[in-house]
């Protein structure tokens, strides 16, 4: 999002969005997020929903909570909130491991 | 599409314990040529500057007395930053006076951890400023003691990038030996040189010497840490690669000590480098051809209480295409 006025940045870009070159790559880049943390979130009870409109990606649970994140980072914190405990990839059903790691 | 040209000003940081011989080293690099057209700012906690006297050699010098810049000087830090990137927005890119380079030598008292999350939160400098290297002083009289009874000694030492071993015609082989034994298990993706009053000098060899046990910030003995490169196959696209990097420094931040490597996107090749959570804003470098000596699509991760495997195979399911 640009600001109205300096045509910069409203926020500085979250680090994992400098891959993009352009809108094209933006676009799928949030699709691809949302099918990527879709992956994960259902462990936890969780899932991520992104329309490609509105900006963040919405966090919810099963039972209807959710929460819209702006970049990855508050991903994490709103997962973390919403299922009591953070959502860790090295988690044994991640990594295909035991639970002895 | 051509690739941006990272225009932003490469920050060094030169850090290391109290009485380390930052200030030594960082006078003889300018008599050297070094950072000649940097400017240099130094931070002393203590209220009266005294190095800004002994470091006459550069170009331009600011001072920050009064508080160390990890913390009660940040804002003054990034005010003063502001401030050169402001003066710098002002001349045209061309201009062979434009500042491109800054080194913030830190007092002995700062964490650079702080600091560089600091720069990396600030709206304004995110856009002018771009961490380069963290060296890292180590005083090789003194280092294993400080390491033993100082968390922040030893938290110096993990953030770094290069560690400079000083002192070492002053100390005994032996205990020099040690030293390397311990820096190396430490921060295990840390180059190590040493110097004798800034000159650089050759190290003894520490194959199968022990580390000793050193101040962990904590109760109780730290994990050991360990260093993990990770090969990002092509058919890790970059999103899923930061949606697993995202959350493996949100769930392990405290055991992920650095990250860094480059890695292709379709914006260009990207140096990414995280210091404990917080990641910098990529560096976009310039085309392989014309940037040899690094490797593409790798990372190196070094941290404690996971398994390296565990970390490729996490990145593989976190990249696979299709559902679980």
């Amino acid at each position: 999002m640009m600001c109205a006025n300096c045509g910069y940045p409203s926020r500085p870009g979250h680090w994992t969005e400098a891959g993009a070159a352009d809108a094209h790559d933006r676009i799928r880049a949030r699709f691809r997020r949302a099918e990527v943390l879709n992956k994960v979130l259902p462990a936890y009870g969780l899932t991520a929903h992104d329309d490609g409109q509105v900006e963040g990606v919405q966090v919810g649970t099963l039972s209807g909570n959710h929460a819209i994140a702006l970049d990855l980072a508050e991903v994490w914190a709103v997962a973390e909130r919403l299922s009591g405990r953070p959502i860790d990839p090295l988690d044994p059903r991640f990594i295909g491991g035991d639970e002895t790691s | 599409m051509t690739a941006a040209v990272e225009g932003r000003m490469r920050l060094t940081i030169v850090g290391g314990f109290l009485g380390s011989g930052k200030t030594t080293w960082l006078r003889h690099q300018l008599h050297a040529g070094r950072f000649r057209n940097a400017v240099v700012v130094v931070n002393e906690a203590a209220g009266t500057p005294i190095d800004d006297a002994l470091l006459a050699g550069a170009s331009d010098l600011k001072v920050l007395a009064g508080g160390c810049a990890c913390c009660e000087a940040r804002d003054d830090l990034i005010a003063l930053l502001r401030e050169l990137a402001d003066r710098r927005s002002r001349i045209g890119s061309d201009d062979a006076a434009r500042l491109d380079e800054i080194v913030l030598e830190t007092s002995g008292l700062a964490d650079p951890g702080p600091i560089v999350a600091a720069i990396r939160n600030d709206p304004v400098l995110v856009y002018h400023v771009v961490l380069g290297e963290i060296i890292v002083l180590v005083d090789g009289l003194n280092a294993l003691a400080q390491l033993r009874r100082e968390p922040l000694g030893r938290r110096q030492v993990e953030t770094a990038d290069r560690l400079v071993v000083t002192k070492i015609d002053a100390a005994g082989e032996g205990d020099v030996r040690r030293l390397l034994a311990t820096l190396h298990a430490i921060n295990p993706g840390a180059a190590i040189t040493g110097a004798v009053k800034g000159t650089e000098t050759a190290l003894p060899d520490f194959d199968g010497i022990a580390p000793e046990a050193v101040a962990s910030g904590d109760d109780g003995p730290a994990a050991a840490i360990f260093p993990t490169r990770l090969a990002i196959d092509p058919a890790v696209d970059w999103t899923s690669f930061t949606v697993w990097l995202s959350a493996l420094l949100h769930a392990r931040g405290d055991d992920v000590l650095r990250v860094k490597g480059v890695v292709r996107t379709p914006a260009g090749r990207l140096l990414l480098q995280s210091v404990r959570k917080v990641v910098q804003s990529p560096e976009i470098l310039p085309q392989a051809e014309d940037d040899p000596g690094r490797e593409d699509n790798t990372i190196v991760v070094i941290g404690r209480g996971y398994r390296g495997d565990d970390l490729r195979r996490s990145l593989a399911y976190f990249a696979g295409r299709g559902g679980r």
